[in-house]
Protein backbone atom coordinates (compact mmCIF):
# COMPACT_ATOMS: atom_id res chain seq x y z
CA UNK A 1 0.00 0.00 0.00
CA UNK A 2 1.27 3.47 -0.91
CA UNK A 3 2.02 5.72 2.05
CA UNK A 4 1.52 9.26 0.83
CA UNK A 5 1.76 12.40 2.89
CA UNK A 6 -1.40 14.50 2.38
CA UNK A 7 0.49 17.66 3.30
CA UNK A 8 2.73 17.24 0.24
CA UNK A 9 1.58 18.52 -3.18
CA UNK A 10 0.28 16.02 -5.70
CA UNK A 11 2.45 15.47 -8.76
CA UNK A 12 1.58 14.45 -12.30
CA UNK A 13 4.55 12.80 -14.03
CA UNK A 14 4.36 12.94 -17.83
CA UNK A 15 6.84 10.88 -19.86
CA UNK A 16 6.34 8.69 -22.92
CA UNK A 17 9.19 6.46 -21.75
CA UNK A 18 7.43 4.12 -19.32
CA UNK A 19 10.63 3.08 -17.56
CA UNK A 20 11.56 6.70 -16.83
CA UNK A 21 8.04 7.57 -15.69
CA UNK A 22 7.88 4.58 -13.37
CA UNK A 23 11.31 5.24 -11.86
CA UNK A 24 10.33 8.84 -11.11
CA UNK A 25 6.96 7.73 -9.73
CA UNK A 26 8.51 5.13 -7.39
CA UNK A 27 11.21 7.53 -6.20
CA UNK A 28 8.87 10.42 -5.42
CA UNK A 29 6.17 8.15 -4.00
CA UNK A 30 8.73 6.79 -1.56
CA UNK A 31 9.18 10.39 -0.39
CA UNK A 32 5.48 10.69 0.34
CA UNK A 33 4.26 12.61 -2.74
CA UNK A 34 0.90 11.55 -4.19
CA UNK A 35 1.79 10.65 -7.80
CA UNK A 36 -0.15 10.13 -11.03
CA UNK A 37 1.47 9.17 -14.32
CA UNK A 38 0.56 10.00 -17.94
CA UNK A 39 2.42 8.52 -20.90
CA UNK A 40 1.70 11.13 -23.57
CA UNK A 41 0.46 14.69 -24.02
CA UNK A 42 -3.19 13.84 -24.61
CA UNK A 43 -3.36 11.61 -21.56
CA UNK A 44 -1.58 14.34 -19.56
CA UNK A 45 -4.23 16.91 -20.50
CA UNK A 46 -7.04 14.50 -19.61
CA UNK A 47 -5.47 13.66 -16.25
CA UNK A 48 -4.70 17.32 -15.58
CA UNK A 49 -8.45 17.97 -15.50
CA UNK A 50 -9.36 14.92 -13.43
CA UNK A 51 -6.42 14.62 -11.00
CA UNK A 52 -5.85 18.41 -10.56
CA UNK A 53 -2.15 18.10 -9.64
CA UNK A 54 -0.20 20.87 -7.93
CA UNK A 55 3.08 20.08 -9.70
CA UNK A 56 3.57 18.69 -13.20
CA UNK A 57 6.85 17.05 -14.17
CA UNK A 58 6.76 17.29 -17.92
CA UNK A 59 9.02 15.57 -20.42
CA UNK A 60 9.50 17.71 -23.54
CA UNK A 61 10.10 15.13 -26.29
CA UNK A 62 6.89 13.18 -26.70
CA UNK A 63 5.02 12.00 -29.78
CA UNK A 64 1.84 14.00 -30.55
CA UNK A 65 1.43 16.99 -28.29
CA UNK A 66 4.94 17.69 -27.01
CA UNK A 67 5.81 19.01 -23.57
CA UNK A 68 5.94 22.66 -24.70
CA UNK A 69 2.40 22.49 -26.05
CA UNK A 70 1.11 20.65 -22.99
CA UNK A 71 2.71 23.27 -20.74
CA UNK A 72 1.19 26.11 -22.75
CA UNK A 73 -2.27 24.56 -22.53
CA UNK A 74 -2.02 23.81 -18.83
CA UNK A 75 -0.83 27.32 -18.03
CA UNK A 76 -3.60 28.88 -20.14
CA UNK A 77 -6.26 26.93 -18.26
CA UNK A 78 -8.09 28.38 -15.24
CA UNK A 79 -5.95 26.20 -12.94
CA UNK A 80 -2.77 27.42 -14.65
CA UNK A 81 -2.00 30.12 -12.10
CA UNK A 82 -1.94 27.66 -9.22
CA UNK A 83 0.31 24.94 -10.58
CA UNK A 84 4.05 24.62 -10.97
CA UNK A 85 5.30 23.10 -14.20
CA UNK A 86 8.79 21.61 -14.22
CA UNK A 87 10.13 20.77 -17.67
CA UNK A 88 12.28 17.65 -17.84
CA UNK A 89 14.72 18.36 -20.63
CA UNK A 90 18.19 19.53 -21.45
CA UNK A 91 17.75 23.33 -21.57
CA UNK A 92 21.33 24.01 -22.38
CA UNK A 93 21.37 27.25 -24.23
CA UNK A 94 19.76 30.63 -23.87
CA UNK A 95 17.18 29.96 -26.57
CA UNK A 96 15.87 26.79 -24.90
CA UNK A 97 15.35 28.60 -21.63
CA UNK A 98 13.62 31.57 -23.29
CA UNK A 99 11.31 29.15 -25.04
CA UNK A 100 10.56 27.43 -21.74
CA UNK A 101 9.69 30.81 -20.20
CA UNK A 102 7.32 31.63 -23.01
CA UNK A 103 5.38 28.43 -22.54
CA UNK A 104 4.89 29.45 -18.90
CA UNK A 105 7.18 26.86 -17.28
CA UNK A 106 8.39 27.54 -13.74
CA UNK A 107 11.44 25.33 -13.52
CA UNK A 108 13.39 22.61 -15.28
CA UNK A 109 15.47 19.52 -14.59
CA UNK A 110 18.23 18.78 -17.03
CA UNK A 111 18.28 15.38 -18.64
CA UNK A 112 19.94 13.05 -17.82
CA UNK A 113 19.30 13.81 -14.16
CA UNK A 114 20.16 12.27 -10.85
CA UNK A 115 17.12 11.42 -8.77
CA UNK A 116 18.46 13.44 -5.85
CA UNK A 117 18.61 16.52 -8.09
CA UNK A 118 15.06 15.85 -9.24
CA UNK A 119 13.92 15.64 -5.62
CA UNK A 120 15.55 18.96 -4.77
CA UNK A 121 13.88 20.67 -7.74
CA UNK A 122 10.51 19.23 -6.71
CA UNK A 123 11.10 20.36 -3.12
CA UNK A 124 11.86 23.97 -4.09
CA UNK A 125 8.67 24.14 -6.14
CA UNK A 126 6.67 22.53 -3.33
CA UNK A 127 8.11 25.22 -1.04
CA UNK A 128 6.90 27.92 -3.45
CA UNK A 129 3.40 26.43 -3.44
CA UNK A 130 3.38 26.25 0.37
CA UNK A 131 4.46 29.89 0.57
CA UNK A 132 1.71 30.95 -1.81
CA UNK A 133 -1.04 29.23 0.15
CA UNK A 134 0.24 30.46 3.51
CA UNK B 1 -28.19 39.97 -13.89
CA UNK B 2 -26.51 40.70 -17.20
CA UNK B 3 -26.32 37.69 -19.45
CA UNK B 4 -23.06 38.37 -21.26
CA UNK B 5 -21.78 35.45 -19.20
CA UNK B 6 -19.56 34.28 -22.01
CA UNK B 7 -17.70 37.58 -22.05
CA UNK B 8 -14.47 36.12 -20.78
CA UNK B 9 -13.59 32.92 -19.10
CA UNK B 10 -13.59 32.88 -15.32
CA UNK B 11 -9.84 33.31 -15.07
CA UNK B 12 -9.90 36.41 -17.19
CA UNK B 13 -8.07 34.82 -20.06
CA UNK B 14 -9.83 36.18 -23.09
CA UNK B 15 -9.95 32.89 -24.97
CA UNK B 16 -13.62 33.26 -25.71
CA UNK B 17 -15.86 31.55 -28.25
CA UNK B 18 -15.13 31.86 -31.94
CA UNK B 19 -17.43 34.04 -34.01
CA UNK B 20 -19.14 31.05 -35.65
CA UNK B 21 -19.96 29.29 -32.38
CA UNK B 22 -21.16 32.60 -30.95
CA UNK B 23 -23.47 33.13 -33.92
CA UNK B 24 -25.05 29.74 -33.29
CA UNK B 25 -25.75 30.65 -29.71
CA UNK B 26 -27.51 33.92 -30.57
CA UNK B 27 -29.14 32.92 -33.89
CA UNK B 28 -32.65 32.50 -32.54
CA UNK B 29 -32.53 35.71 -30.49
CA UNK B 30 -31.47 37.75 -33.55
CA UNK B 31 -34.14 36.17 -35.72
CA UNK B 32 -36.75 37.03 -33.08
CA UNK B 33 -35.58 40.58 -32.36
CA UNK B 34 -34.58 41.29 -35.98
CA UNK B 35 -31.93 43.78 -34.94
CA UNK B 36 -28.35 43.47 -33.82
CA UNK B 37 -25.69 45.93 -32.81
CA UNK B 38 -22.12 44.73 -33.39
CA UNK B 39 -19.51 46.57 -31.37
CA UNK B 40 -15.84 46.09 -32.21
CA UNK B 41 -13.21 46.86 -29.55
CA UNK B 42 -9.54 47.12 -30.33
CA UNK B 43 -7.19 47.43 -27.37
CA UNK B 44 -4.12 49.00 -28.86
CA UNK B 45 -0.63 48.22 -27.55
CA UNK B 46 -1.54 45.27 -25.35
CA UNK B 47 1.13 43.39 -27.27
CA UNK B 48 3.56 46.17 -26.36
CA UNK B 49 2.87 45.48 -22.69
CA UNK B 50 3.80 41.83 -23.23
CA UNK B 51 6.93 42.85 -25.12
CA UNK B 52 8.08 45.15 -22.32
CA UNK B 53 6.91 43.43 -19.16
CA UNK B 54 6.40 39.79 -20.20
CA UNK B 55 3.34 37.60 -20.48
CA UNK B 56 2.70 37.32 -16.73
CA UNK B 57 2.10 41.07 -16.57
CA UNK B 58 -0.09 41.02 -19.67
CA UNK B 59 -2.18 38.21 -18.14
CA UNK B 60 -2.71 40.33 -15.02
CA UNK B 61 -3.70 43.31 -17.15
CA UNK B 62 -6.12 41.26 -19.26
CA UNK B 63 -7.65 40.01 -16.02
CA UNK B 64 -8.12 43.60 -14.82
CA UNK B 65 -9.47 44.58 -18.24
CA UNK B 66 -12.06 41.82 -18.36
CA UNK B 67 -13.23 42.62 -14.81
CA UNK B 68 -13.45 46.33 -15.71
CA UNK B 69 -15.47 45.59 -18.86
CA UNK B 70 -17.89 43.35 -16.94
CA UNK B 71 -18.28 46.00 -14.26
CA UNK B 72 -18.89 48.74 -16.79
CA UNK B 73 -21.30 46.84 -19.01
CA UNK B 74 -23.42 45.70 -16.07
CA UNK B 75 -24.66 49.25 -15.55
CA UNK B 76 -24.76 50.31 -19.21
CA UNK B 77 -27.44 49.98 -21.87
CA UNK B 78 -25.41 46.99 -23.11
CA UNK B 79 -26.23 44.98 -19.98
CA UNK B 80 -28.35 42.66 -22.09
CA UNK B 81 -25.57 41.93 -24.58
CA UNK B 82 -25.54 38.29 -25.44
CA UNK B 83 -21.97 37.35 -26.10
CA UNK B 84 -18.49 38.69 -26.58
CA UNK B 85 -15.96 36.91 -28.73
CA UNK B 86 -12.35 37.60 -29.49
CA UNK B 87 -11.91 38.12 -33.15
CA UNK B 88 -8.49 37.96 -34.77
CA UNK B 89 -6.15 38.41 -31.83
CA UNK B 90 -6.21 38.63 -28.08
CA UNK B 91 -6.55 42.38 -28.36
CA UNK B 92 -9.67 42.77 -30.41
CA UNK B 93 -13.12 41.75 -29.34
CA UNK B 94 -16.60 41.80 -30.76
CA UNK B 95 -19.71 42.31 -28.65
CA UNK B 96 -23.08 41.21 -30.00
CA UNK B 97 -25.78 43.37 -28.48
CA UNK B 98 -29.35 42.32 -29.05
CA UNK B 99 -31.53 45.04 -27.57
CA UNK B 100 -34.31 43.82 -25.28
CA UNK B 101 -37.79 43.92 -26.82
CA UNK B 102 -39.31 47.41 -27.01
CA UNK B 103 -35.99 49.10 -26.26
CA UNK B 104 -34.30 50.96 -29.08
CA UNK B 105 -30.75 50.21 -30.18
CA UNK B 106 -28.45 52.90 -28.73
CA UNK B 107 -27.65 55.53 -31.36
CA UNK B 108 -24.16 56.51 -32.55
CA UNK B 109 -23.81 59.37 -30.05
CA UNK B 110 -24.71 57.11 -27.15
CA UNK B 111 -22.19 54.53 -28.35
CA UNK B 112 -19.42 57.13 -28.74
CA UNK B 113 -20.13 58.47 -25.28
CA UNK B 114 -20.23 55.01 -23.74
CA UNK B 115 -17.04 53.85 -25.38
CA UNK B 116 -15.18 56.96 -24.18
CA UNK B 117 -16.42 56.21 -20.67
CA UNK B 118 -15.51 52.54 -21.03
CA UNK B 119 -11.97 53.48 -22.03
CA UNK B 120 -11.72 55.81 -19.01
CA UNK B 121 -13.08 53.10 -16.74
CA UNK B 122 -10.60 50.48 -17.96
CA UNK B 123 -7.71 52.97 -17.79
CA UNK B 124 -8.75 53.94 -14.25
CA UNK B 125 -8.87 50.31 -13.09
CA UNK B 126 -5.53 49.52 -14.74
CA UNK B 127 -3.98 52.60 -13.16
CA UNK B 128 -5.30 51.59 -9.72
CA UNK B 129 -3.92 48.07 -9.99
CA UNK B 130 -0.84 48.44 -12.19
CA UNK B 131 0.20 52.10 -12.09
CA UNK B 132 -0.06 55.13 -14.33
CA UNK B 133 2.81 54.07 -16.59
CA UNK B 134 0.99 51.01 -17.86
CA UNK B 135 -2.41 52.71 -17.95
CA UNK B 136 -1.15 55.47 -20.20
CA UNK B 137 0.42 52.99 -22.61
CA UNK B 138 -2.70 51.59 -24.22
CA UNK B 139 -5.66 52.96 -26.15
CA UNK B 140 -9.11 51.56 -26.82
CA UNK B 141 -10.67 52.06 -30.24
CA UNK B 142 -14.28 51.18 -30.76
CA UNK B 143 -16.49 50.97 -33.82
CA UNK B 144 -20.02 49.74 -34.27
CA UNK B 145 -22.41 48.57 -36.94
CA UNK B 146 -26.16 48.19 -36.69
CA UNK B 147 -27.92 45.51 -38.72
CA UNK B 148 -31.55 44.76 -39.41
CA UNK B 149 -31.93 41.05 -39.89
CA UNK B 150 -32.81 40.12 -43.46
CA UNK B 151 -34.07 36.51 -43.71
CA UNK B 152 -33.08 36.36 -47.40
CA UNK B 153 -29.41 36.73 -46.57
CA UNK B 154 -27.50 34.15 -44.59
CA UNK B 155 -27.13 35.40 -41.00
CA UNK B 156 -23.41 34.59 -40.88
CA UNK B 157 -22.79 36.82 -43.90
CA UNK B 158 -24.74 39.70 -42.37
CA UNK B 159 -22.79 39.40 -39.14
CA UNK B 160 -19.36 39.14 -40.76
CA UNK B 161 -20.16 42.20 -42.88
CA UNK B 162 -21.23 44.07 -39.77
CA UNK B 163 -18.01 43.09 -37.97
CA UNK B 164 -16.00 44.33 -40.95
CA UNK B 165 -17.91 47.64 -40.93
CA UNK B 166 -17.50 48.01 -37.17
CA UNK B 167 -13.75 47.27 -37.42
CA UNK B 168 -13.42 49.78 -40.22
CA UNK B 169 -15.23 52.47 -38.23
CA UNK B 170 -12.91 51.70 -35.30
CA UNK B 171 -9.96 52.18 -37.70
CA UNK B 172 -11.28 55.63 -38.61
CA UNK B 173 -11.40 56.51 -34.93
CA UNK B 174 -7.83 55.21 -34.59
CA UNK B 175 -6.69 57.31 -37.56
CA UNK B 176 -8.32 60.43 -36.12
CA UNK B 177 -6.65 59.74 -32.78
CA UNK B 178 -3.32 59.22 -34.50
CA UNK B 179 -3.64 62.54 -36.36
CA UNK B 180 -4.32 64.22 -33.02
CA UNK B 181 -1.23 62.60 -31.49
CA UNK B 182 0.92 63.61 -34.47
CA UNK B 183 -0.23 67.21 -33.91
CA UNK B 184 0.63 66.86 -30.21
CA UNK B 185 4.09 65.62 -31.12
CA UNK B 186 4.70 68.57 -33.45
CA UNK B 187 3.57 70.88 -30.63
CA UNK B 188 5.99 69.10 -28.26
CA UNK B 189 8.90 69.53 -30.69
CA UNK B 190 8.03 73.17 -31.37
CA UNK B 191 7.74 74.18 -27.71
CA UNK B 192 10.28 71.75 -26.23
CA UNK B 193 7.41 70.37 -24.16
CA UNK B 194 9.33 67.65 -22.36
CA UNK B 195 10.46 66.97 -18.87
CA UNK B 196 12.80 64.29 -17.63
CA UNK B 197 12.09 61.66 -15.00
CA UNK B 198 15.44 60.65 -13.56
CA UNK B 199 15.14 57.04 -12.38
CA UNK B 200 17.79 56.12 -9.82
CA UNK B 201 20.06 53.14 -10.46
CA UNK B 202 21.50 51.85 -7.20
CA UNK B 203 24.32 49.56 -6.13
CA UNK B 204 22.61 46.30 -5.15
CA UNK B 205 24.69 45.63 -2.06
CA UNK B 206 24.82 49.12 -0.54
CA UNK B 207 21.74 50.74 -2.12
CA UNK B 208 23.84 53.83 -2.87
CA UNK B 209 22.79 55.80 -5.93
CA UNK B 210 25.11 54.90 -8.80
CA UNK B 211 23.42 56.97 -11.48
CA UNK B 212 20.14 57.94 -13.10
CA UNK B 213 18.33 56.83 -16.20
CA UNK B 214 16.81 59.81 -18.00
CA UNK B 215 13.27 59.07 -19.17
CA UNK B 216 11.73 61.78 -21.31
CA UNK B 217 8.03 62.47 -20.93
CA UNK B 218 5.90 64.89 -22.86
CA UNK B 219 4.04 67.55 -20.92
CA UNK B 220 0.97 66.93 -23.06
CA UNK B 221 -1.10 64.09 -21.67
CA UNK B 222 -1.03 62.04 -24.86
CA UNK B 223 2.77 62.31 -24.95
CA UNK B 224 3.30 61.23 -21.34
CA UNK B 225 4.51 57.76 -22.20
CA UNK B 226 7.88 57.73 -24.07
CA UNK B 227 6.93 54.55 -25.98
CA UNK B 228 3.85 56.32 -27.39
CA UNK B 229 5.81 59.47 -28.21
CA UNK B 230 8.47 57.49 -30.08
CA UNK B 231 5.92 55.32 -31.86
CA UNK B 232 4.21 58.44 -33.22
CA UNK B 233 7.59 59.96 -34.11
CA UNK B 234 8.59 56.83 -36.00
CA UNK B 235 5.40 56.78 -38.05
CA UNK B 236 5.61 60.50 -38.85
CA UNK B 237 9.33 60.49 -39.59
CA UNK B 238 10.18 62.81 -36.71
CA UNK B 239 12.34 60.36 -34.79
CA UNK B 240 15.64 62.24 -35.10
CA UNK B 241 14.03 65.52 -33.99
CA UNK B 242 12.43 63.85 -30.98
CA UNK B 243 15.61 61.99 -30.04
CA UNK B 244 17.64 65.22 -30.21
CA UNK B 245 15.15 67.02 -27.98
CA UNK B 246 15.10 64.17 -25.46
CA UNK B 247 18.90 63.89 -25.35
CA UNK B 248 19.46 67.63 -25.02
CA UNK B 249 16.80 68.02 -22.32
CA UNK B 250 18.28 65.11 -20.33
CA UNK B 251 21.83 66.44 -20.66
CA UNK B 252 20.93 70.00 -19.72
CA UNK B 253 19.36 68.69 -16.49
CA UNK B 254 22.30 66.50 -15.50
CA UNK B 255 24.35 69.33 -13.99
CA UNK B 256 21.74 69.83 -11.26
CA UNK B 257 20.92 66.16 -10.84
CA UNK B 258 24.25 64.38 -10.63
CA UNK B 259 26.65 64.48 -7.76
CA UNK B 260 30.28 63.44 -8.12
CA UNK B 261 30.81 59.93 -9.53
CA UNK B 262 27.19 59.47 -10.52
CA UNK B 263 26.40 58.60 -14.12
CA UNK B 264 23.63 59.63 -16.50
CA UNK B 265 22.07 56.86 -18.60
CA UNK B 266 20.43 58.07 -21.81
CA UNK B 267 18.35 55.91 -24.14
CA UNK B 268 19.59 55.90 -27.70
CA UNK B 269 18.02 54.00 -30.56
CA UNK B 270 20.44 52.32 -33.01
CA UNK B 271 18.79 54.43 -35.76
CA UNK B 272 19.95 57.59 -33.96
CA UNK B 273 23.49 56.72 -34.99
CA UNK B 274 22.55 57.43 -38.60
CA UNK B 275 21.51 61.00 -37.63
CA UNK B 276 24.28 63.33 -38.83
CA UNK B 277 23.49 65.59 -35.88
CA UNK B 278 24.13 62.88 -33.33
CA UNK B 279 27.77 63.49 -32.54
CA UNK B 280 29.75 64.36 -29.48
CA UNK B 281 30.04 67.90 -30.90
CA UNK B 282 26.28 68.31 -30.99
CA UNK B 283 25.80 67.33 -27.38
CA UNK B 284 26.58 69.80 -24.64
CA UNK B 285 28.39 67.29 -22.46
CA UNK B 286 31.33 68.59 -20.48
CA UNK B 287 32.42 65.20 -19.16
CA UNK B 288 31.53 62.30 -21.50
CA UNK B 289 32.80 59.75 -18.96
CA UNK B 290 29.68 60.50 -16.92
CA UNK B 291 27.34 59.59 -19.75
CA UNK B 292 26.19 56.06 -20.58
CA UNK B 293 24.38 55.57 -23.88
CA UNK B 294 21.77 52.81 -23.57
CA UNK B 295 21.15 50.90 -26.77
CA UNK B 296 18.16 48.62 -26.96
CA UNK B 297 18.70 45.05 -28.09
CA UNK B 298 15.22 45.06 -29.63
CA UNK B 299 15.99 47.14 -32.68
CA UNK B 300 17.73 45.31 -35.48
CA UNK B 301 21.02 46.89 -36.48
CA UNK B 302 21.29 46.96 -40.26
CA UNK B 303 24.89 47.90 -40.99
CA UNK B 304 26.92 46.38 -38.20
CA UNK B 305 30.45 47.49 -39.19
CA UNK B 306 29.29 51.10 -39.65
CA UNK B 307 27.39 50.97 -36.37
CA UNK B 308 30.44 49.69 -34.52
CA UNK B 309 32.47 52.48 -36.12
CA UNK B 310 30.05 55.07 -34.71
CA UNK B 311 30.17 53.45 -31.28
CA UNK B 312 33.97 53.65 -31.36
CA UNK B 313 33.87 57.40 -32.05
CA UNK B 314 31.82 57.90 -28.90
CA UNK B 315 33.82 55.38 -26.90
CA UNK B 316 37.07 57.16 -27.82
CA UNK B 317 35.64 60.38 -26.41
CA UNK B 318 34.93 58.63 -23.10
CA UNK B 319 31.25 57.71 -23.40
CA UNK B 320 30.20 54.34 -22.04
CA UNK B 321 27.56 51.95 -23.37
CA UNK B 322 24.78 49.84 -21.96
CA UNK B 323 22.80 47.17 -23.77
CA UNK B 324 19.16 47.70 -22.85
CA UNK B 325 16.52 44.94 -22.72
CA UNK B 326 19.27 42.31 -22.74
CA UNK B 327 17.93 38.79 -22.99
CA UNK B 328 14.63 39.88 -24.50
CA UNK B 329 15.16 37.86 -27.64
CA UNK B 330 16.52 34.50 -28.62
CA UNK B 331 19.82 35.92 -29.80
CA UNK B 332 21.63 34.88 -26.65
CA UNK B 333 24.83 36.38 -25.39
CA UNK B 334 26.78 36.65 -28.66
CA UNK B 335 24.93 39.73 -29.91
CA UNK B 336 25.51 41.45 -26.57
CA UNK B 337 29.24 40.66 -26.64
CA UNK B 338 29.45 42.27 -30.10
CA UNK B 339 28.57 45.67 -28.64
CA UNK B 340 31.26 45.40 -25.92
CA UNK B 341 28.99 47.07 -23.36
CA UNK B 342 30.11 48.48 -20.02
CA UNK B 343 26.65 47.74 -18.63
CA UNK B 344 24.08 45.04 -19.40
CA UNK B 345 20.53 45.97 -18.52
CA UNK B 346 18.36 42.89 -18.16
CA UNK B 347 15.02 42.78 -19.88
CA UNK B 348 12.20 43.60 -17.42
CA UNK B 349 10.37 40.38 -18.27
CA UNK B 350 13.28 38.42 -16.72
CA UNK B 351 12.94 40.31 -13.43
CA UNK B 352 9.16 40.28 -13.06
CA UNK B 353 8.38 37.44 -10.54
CA UNK B 354 11.99 36.19 -10.70
CA UNK B 355 11.70 35.09 -7.07
CA UNK B 356 9.25 32.34 -8.00
CA UNK B 357 10.60 31.36 -11.42
CA UNK B 358 13.73 29.24 -11.38
CA UNK B 359 14.24 29.43 -15.15
CA UNK B 360 14.52 33.23 -14.94
CA UNK B 361 16.97 32.80 -12.06
CA UNK B 362 19.09 30.49 -14.18
CA UNK B 363 19.11 32.97 -17.10
CA UNK B 364 20.03 35.91 -14.89
CA UNK B 365 22.75 33.91 -13.16
CA UNK B 366 24.19 33.11 -16.56
CA UNK B 367 24.08 36.77 -17.60
CA UNK B 368 25.87 37.82 -14.39
CA UNK B 369 28.62 35.26 -15.11
CA UNK B 370 28.88 36.61 -18.64
CA UNK B 371 28.99 40.21 -17.37
CA UNK B 372 31.77 39.34 -14.94
CA UNK B 373 33.76 37.68 -17.74
CA UNK B 374 33.28 40.69 -20.02
CA UNK B 375 33.96 43.23 -17.27
CA UNK B 376 30.44 44.63 -17.63
CA UNK B 377 28.09 45.46 -14.77
CA UNK B 378 24.65 43.86 -14.87
CA UNK B 379 21.59 45.97 -14.05
CA UNK B 380 18.19 44.57 -13.05
CA UNK B 381 15.45 46.93 -14.13
CA UNK B 382 11.86 46.84 -12.87
CA UNK B 383 12.58 45.52 -9.37
CA UNK B 384 9.26 46.10 -7.62
CA UNK B 385 9.20 43.81 -4.59
CA UNK B 386 11.44 42.87 -1.67
CA UNK B 387 11.46 39.27 -2.94
CA UNK B 388 12.64 40.29 -6.41
CA UNK B 389 15.33 42.51 -4.85
CA UNK B 390 16.61 39.74 -2.55
CA UNK B 391 16.69 37.26 -5.44
CA UNK B 392 18.69 39.46 -7.81
CA UNK B 393 21.02 40.34 -4.94
CA UNK B 394 21.67 36.65 -4.27
CA UNK B 395 22.30 36.07 -7.96
CA UNK B 396 25.06 38.68 -7.90
CA UNK B 397 23.38 41.37 -10.02
CA UNK B 398 25.52 44.49 -9.58
CA UNK B 399 22.97 47.30 -9.91
CA UNK B 400 19.20 47.57 -9.55
CA UNK B 401 16.54 49.96 -10.65
CA UNK B 402 12.85 49.94 -9.80
CA UNK B 403 10.00 51.09 -7.64
CA UNK B 404 10.96 48.84 -4.72
CA UNK B 405 13.92 51.03 -3.79
CA UNK B 406 12.69 54.27 -5.31
CA UNK B 407 8.94 54.72 -5.68
CA UNK B 408 7.91 56.95 -8.56
CA UNK B 409 7.90 60.66 -7.83
CA UNK B 410 4.47 62.33 -7.75
CA UNK B 411 3.18 62.99 -11.23
CA UNK B 412 3.69 66.44 -12.62
CA UNK B 413 0.61 68.25 -13.81
CA UNK B 414 -0.06 67.61 -17.46
CA UNK B 415 -1.32 69.99 -20.08
CA UNK B 416 -4.47 69.10 -21.88
CA UNK B 417 -4.18 68.58 -25.60
CA UNK B 418 -4.48 71.91 -27.41
CA UNK B 419 -7.81 72.32 -29.16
Amino acid sequence: MKMTDPSLPSILVVDDNEDNANIIRDYLEARGYPISVAYDGDEAMAMFGSVKPSIVLLDVMMPGRDGWQVCREMKASPMGRDIRVIMVTALQDWMDKRQALETGADDYVEKPFELAKLASVVERNAAQLAQKTR
Amino acid sequence: MPNYRRLFRGDGTPKVPTVSSAIDSVRQAIQDRKELLVIYFNFDRYTKIEEIYGWEKLDEILHTTSAAIREFLATSPFASSEVMVNFTNDDDFVLFHIPPANIAVPNADVITDLTAKLHQHIAHRIEEEHGEDIASLFDTFVGSAHIHYDPKIRLERQIYRAIRDAASSSNSVEQREFARKAADLRETLRTGGLYIDYHPIVVTETQEIFGFEALARGTLKSMRRPEVMFEVAEQTDMIWELSRLCRNTAISGMKEKLTRNQLLFINVDPHDFTDPMFTDMDMDVTDPTKVVLEITERTAIRDYPKFRGRLKEFRDRGYRFAVDDAGSGYAGLGSIANLEPNFIKLDISLINCIDVNFIKQSLVEKMVGFGNDQNAMVIAEGVETAEEYETVKQLGVHLVQGFYLHPPEPERPVKATPA
